[in-house]
C-alpha cells in the first residue's frame, strides 16, 4: 500500500464506502470465489452423474436429494455455528438418535405433536448446554467435552430403546416428512425457513457479529466486552437443539425411533460445514456455503446409489471430496500469505 | 587514513518502472556503527539485500575493505566477510547454541565432531566479545536476545570485517535492546564495520556513529551522530519540517481528576505495591518501568484483566466497585487499549467496519438488529479520525500495515467515548510515521478533555507524549517526572534501575 504524506501535515483518507463488487461478494460470506468455486464444484458433479445415467438428473430425484439431505442439513446448521465459534460438536451422532426415540416413545405414549417435539427440542438444548458449561466453566476442549457427551447421549438413546426400533403407533406422528406442502415435504420447508432465519442472525444481529468475532480471536472478542462464555455456550445449545430437531425429521422419514439412525452426522456435518468454507481455526464461514456443502455430499451419495456404486465407495468418495476442498482453500491461503 | 571496510557509491536498482534506489551512496568505516534508517518501503531492506549479496544492483558499485565487489550470491558476499544477521533468524532450533555457534566451522575427526571440541570452541568465541550464553542450551530454549547473540557471535567468528543487522530490536522489550546493543558495540569495538537498519531512533542516538537515512530510494541524510538531533533525523525520514514532527504538550492548566487510583495492591504476582495516582481530564500521564515492575499490570487491571487487585478507584468522580472483567471497566467508562493488537486486541479477519464497532456493538444495535448505515457512518468516522488508510472500509484488517491496524484498534476504542483512555503500547511495531499519527492523535484527544494513562515501555515515547511521567521500580511508584522531555530519558532510566 502506499500512502503520501502531503508537506502540509495533511493525511489523505480513503474511506469510500464499500464499492460495489466487494459488496457482493460480502454477501456470498467471508470469500465469496471461494463460494463461486463450490458452485461450480457441485454443478460439476450434477453434470457427471446426469450425463452417466438418464434418472439422476430428473426432477423427482433433485427432490429426492434435497428430501434425504435436510436431516444432514439441520445438523450441519448447527454445527455451523459451532465451528464458526471456533469449536466443533461431535455429540451431534447421539442428540439426533436420541431426539428420535424421545418423539417417537412420547408420541406412542400419547403426547400431542408439538408438546412432543418441544420436549425432544428441550432435552436436546439441555445436552448442548451441559456440552457449552463444560467447554467454557471447566475450560475443556471442545473434541473432549462433545465426545463425552456423545457416549452419554447414544447410550441413553440406546437404553431408552433398549436397542430396539420404536416404531410409531400413530403414522400422523410423521407429519413432518409424510406431509408436504406445494408438493414439498414438510421437513424441507422447515430446513428452509431455519437457514433463512440462521442466515439473518449470523449476518444482520449484533449476536451472529459477536459468534464472528468469538471464533475469530476469542482474546479480542472479550477485551472489547464481548461475554465470549456466553456466546460460547449459546451455540452449543443451538447446535443440539437443531440435532434434535434433524433426529424427529429423521424419524418421521423411516416412521421409526432408532438409537442408531444418524449415528453418522457429526462427521457428515463436520464436513460439509468444512466444505462451505469455514476453517476449524473459526471466524469464518456461513449458511449459504453450509447449504452448498450439504448439497454436495447429498449430490454424491445419490448419484453413487443410483449407479450402483458400493457404499463403502461412497464413503471414500466422502473424504477424497473432502480433502481437495480443503486442500483448495489451504493453497489459496498460502498464496495469499505469500503476496 | 585506513580504506573504509565497506563503500556504497552511487547504488541504483529499479523493479520494472518502480524506481527503488537511486543513486545511494556512503562509507563506513571499520570499527564504526552506521544506522541506515528510512520508513517502510524507503528502500532500506532492498539496499540491505544488495550489500548481502542476495540480490544485483542496476548500477552503482560496491567496495569491501578496498576490493570491488559484485555478489552473485549471499555465500560470496560471507566469503567476502559480509555477514546478514535478518530479522527472522535462521538456526537450528534442536541443537545446542554450542552446536549452531560452531555449525559449518567444527572441525571434525574422520567425519566425527567431538562435542568437547565443539564446546570449547563455542566458549573462545563467546569468550572473545564478553558475551554470556547458556551454551549447552538447545536454541529453541534461550529468549530471542540470546538467539541474536548467537547470530552476532558466528558473524564475528566467521572474522566478518561488516555486519549487517536488520531491526534486530523489533521485537524486544527495552532492557534486552540495550543489552543487544551494548554487545554489538563489542563488534565494533574490534574493529568490525555494522550497519544497523531501525525504525527506532532513541537506539540510533545511543549507539551509533552515523547516521543515513532513506526516503524514496534517496540517501536524504548522511551525517555524524554529533552533528544531528532526533528530531532532525525523524523529519528527513518522513520529509516534514521539524517542527511538525513534534508532538506539543498540554496547554490548559490544572483540571478536575478523571481517574483516581488510590492504594491499589496486589500480594501474589505481578505484585503491586500501594500505587496511588491521578490522572486530570485532558493529561497524558505516562506509567514507566521495567518488565514486571507494575505498570502493565496497572493497564492491565484497569482493563479488567486482573481480578486479583485490592484498593480504590474513582472515575469522573464516582468511585468503581469492581474491575473484575473487561465488560466492568467498559461500564466504568475506561477503555482500554490493549498491548498485543495481533493477539488482545482485533479479530484480524473483521473488515475494518466490523473491527471499529465490535466495542459498541450494543449501541448500534436495535432489538439485536445493527444498524447497518449507522455502523457505517460510526466507522467511517472512527478511520477518518484515526487517518487510517485503506483501499475500503471493507478490508479485512489482516490486510492492513502494523500501524494501520494500530490505528483501527485505537479507533475501535474511541467509539465509546470513555472518559479515561489507558493506553498499553500503543505504537509497538509501528513505523515512524504511523508513530507520529498516533501520538497526535492521542494529543488531539487529551485536548479535548479525555484523560489518558499511557503505559509503555518504549521510554522515548514515554518522555516525548506525556505531561507527567511517573516511574515504578519492583511495584511501587518510586519517582515522578513533572514535565518531561527527551532529556529526561536517562532520569527516568536511573530510577527505574533498568539501566544506569
Amino acid at each position: 500500500m502506499t500512502s503520501t504524506i502531503s508537506p502540509t501535515g495533511g493525511t489523505e483518507t480513503k474511506a469510500a464506502p464499500p464499492s460495489v463488487p466487494s459488496r457482493i461478494r460480502g454477501a456470498l460470506g467471508a470469500s465469496g470465489s471461494q463460494f463461486i468455486i463450490l458452485v461450480v464444484f457441485l454443478v460439476a458433479i450434477w453434470l457427471v452423474f446426469a450425463s452417466l445415467d438418464g434418472r439422476f438428473g430428473t426432477g423427482n430425484n433433485m427432490l429426492t436429494i434435497i428430501s434425504v439431505s435436510s436431516v444432514i442439513g439441520l445438523v450441519s446448521l448447527g454445527q455451523a455455528l459451532t465451528v464458526i465459534s471456533g469449536g466443533f460438536d461431535l455429540s451431534v451422532s447421539g442428540v439426533v438418535p436420541l431426539g428420535g426415540i424421545l418423539y417417537a416413545i412420547l408420541t406412542n405414549d400419547g403426547w400431542p405433536l408439538l408438546p412432543a417435539l418441544l420436549a425432544v427440542i428441550v432435552v436436546g438444548s439441555v445436552a448442548g448446554l451441559v456440552n457449552g458449561i463444560i467447554i467454557t466453566r471447566f475450560r475443556i476442549n471442545p473434541m473432549i467435552a462433545t465426545l463425552g457427551m456423545l457416549s452419554i447421549t447414544s447410550g441413553l438413546a440406546l437404553t431408552l430403546s433398549n436397542g430396539l426400533q420404536i416404531p410409531f403407533d400413530d403414522i400422523d406422528a410423521g407429519v413432518l416428512a409424510a406431509r408436504t406442502f406445494l408438493n414439498v415435504n414438510n421437513h424441507v420447508w422447515l430446513l428452509l425457513v431455519l437457514s433463512v432465519v440462521l442466515f439473518v442472525v449470523l449476518r444482520y444481529t449484533s449476536y451472529g457479529r459477536r459468534i464472528y468475532a468469538v471464533g475469530g480471536n476469542r482474546e479480542a472478542a472479550r477485551l472489547a466486552g464481548v461475554r465470549v462464555n456466553a456466546i460460547t455456550a449459546s451455540v452449543y445449545v443451538l447446535c443440539s437443539a437443531f440435532a434434535a430437531l434433524a433426529g424427529v425429521v429423521l424419524a418421521s422419514q423411516l416412521l421409526t425411533g432408532s438409537g442408531t439412525a444418524g449415528i453418522d452426522s457429526n462427521l457428515q456435518s463436520i464436513t460439509a460445514v468444512i466444505l462451505g468454507g469455514a476453517a476449524l481455526t473459526g471466524g469464518v464461514g456461513g449458511v449459504p456455503g453450509t447449504l452448498i456443502g450439504v448439497l454436495i455430499l447429498g449430490v454424491l451419495s445419490n448419484g453413487m446409489a443410483i449407479l450402483h456404486v458400493p457404499s463403502f465407495y461412497q464413503t471414500i468418495a466422502t473424504g477424497v471430496v473432502l480433502l481437495l476442498a480443503v486442500g483448495l482453500s489451504q493453497l489459496r491461503v498460502l498464496r495469499r500469505r505469500k503476496k | 587514513m585506513a580504506a573504509p571496510a565497506l563503500s556504497v557509491a552511487a547504488i541504483g536498482k529499479s523493479y520494472g518502472r518502480n524506481r527503488v534506489l537511486d543513486e545511494v551512496s556512503f562509507e563506513v568505516m571499520p570499527g564504526e556503527t552506521a544506522a541506515l534508517l528510512g520508513e517502510n518501503g524507503a528502500g532500506k531492506s532492498t539496499l540491505a539485500k544488495i550489500i548481502a549479496g542476495s540480490i544485483g544492483q542496476d548500477e552503482g558499485e560496491l567496495t569491501v575493505a578496498g576490493e570491488r565487489v559484485r555478489f552473485a550470491n549471499p555465500r560470496e558476499a560471507l566469503d567476502h566477510g559480509v555477514a546478514f544477521i535478518p530479522q527472522e533468524l535462521v538456526y537450528v532450533p534442536r541443537l545446542t547454541v554450542a552446536e549452531n555457534i560452531c555449525l559449518g566451522r567444527a572441525r571434525s575427526r574422520l567425519g566425527f565432531t567431538s562435542p568437547g571440541g565443539i564446546l570449547r570452541q563455542a566458549r573462545a568465541d563467546a569468550d572473545a566479545l564478553g558475551f554470556d550464553l547458556p551454551l549447552r542450551e538447545t536454541m529453541d530454549s534461550i529468549p530471542l536476545v540470546q538467539q541474536q547473540l548467537v547470530e552476532i557471535l558466528k558473524a564475528f567468528a566467521r572474522q566478518s570485517r561488516v555486519v549487517l543487522l536488520d531491526e534486530p530490536t523489533a521485537a524486544l522489550e527495552s532492557e534486552d535492546s540495550d543489552h543487544l546493543l551494548g554487545l554489538t558495540a563489542q563488534l565494533a569495538a574490534r574493529g568490525v564495520a555494522v550497519v544497523y537498519i531501525s525504525h527506532r531512533i532513541d537506539e540510533v542516538f545511543r549507539s551509533c556513529d552515523t547516521v543515513h537515512v532513506l526516503r524514496g530510494g534517496s540517501l536524504v541524510q548522511s551525517q555524524a551522530i554529533a552533528e544531528t538531533t532526533p528530531r532532525e533525523v525523524i523529519s528527513s525520514m518522513l520529509g516534514r519540517p521539524a517542527d511538525e514532527v513534534v508532538v506539543p504538550k498540554r496547554q490548559t492548566g490544572p483540571t478536575p481528576n478523571a481517574l483516581v487510583v488510590n492504594g491499589w495492591n496486589r500480594a501474589e504476582a505481578p505484585v503491586l505495591d500501594d500505587v496511588s495516582f491521578t490522572v486530570e481530564k485532558g493529561e497524558i500521564v505516562g506509567l514507566y518501568g521495567v518488565r514486571g515492575a507494575g505498570p502493565e499490570t496497572i493497564a492491565e487491571t484497569l482493563g479488567g484483566l486482573h481480578p486479583g487487585t485490592t484498593g480504590g478507584t474513582e472515575v469522573l468522580g464516582s468511585p468503581i466497585g469492581d474491575l473484575g472483567s473487561p465488560i466492568q471497566a467498559q461500564r466504568a467508562g475506561i477503555a482500554y487499549v490493549p498491548a498485543d493488537r495481533k493477539s488482545q486486541g482485533l479479530v484480524l479477519l473483521n473488515s475494518i467496519t466490523h473491527a471499529l464497532s465490535l466495542p459498541t456493538l450494543s449501541r448500534l444495535t436495535r432489538f439485536g438488529w445493527i444498524r447497518a448505515a449507522l455502523e457505517r457512518r460510526t466507522a467511517s468516522d472512527l478511520a477518518q479520525r484515526t487517518r487510517v488508510r485503506s483501499q475500503s472500509l471493507a478490508q479485512p484488517v489482516g490486510e492492513l500495515s502494523g500501524g494501520n491496524q494500530q490505528k483501527v484498534l485505537v479507533g475501535s476504542r474511541l467509539a465509546a467515548d470513555a472518559g479515561v483512555l489507558v493506553l498499553h503500547e500503543p505504537t509497538r511495531g509501528v513505523d515512524v510515521g504511523a508513530r507520529l499519527e498516533i501520538h497526535r492523535l492521542l494529543r488531539e484527544l487529551a485536548d479535548q478533555g479525555a484523560a489518558e494513562l499511557l503505559v509503555t515501555s518504549d521510554i522515548e515515547e514515554a518522555v516525548i507524549l506525556s505531561d507527567r511521567l511517573l516511574i515504578m521500580r519492583q511495584g511501587r511508584i518510586v519517582h515522578e517526572i513533572s514535565k518531561p522531555g527527551l532529556g529526561s530519558q536517562s532520569e527516568a532510566l536511573q530510577h527505574a534501575g533498568g539501566t544506569q
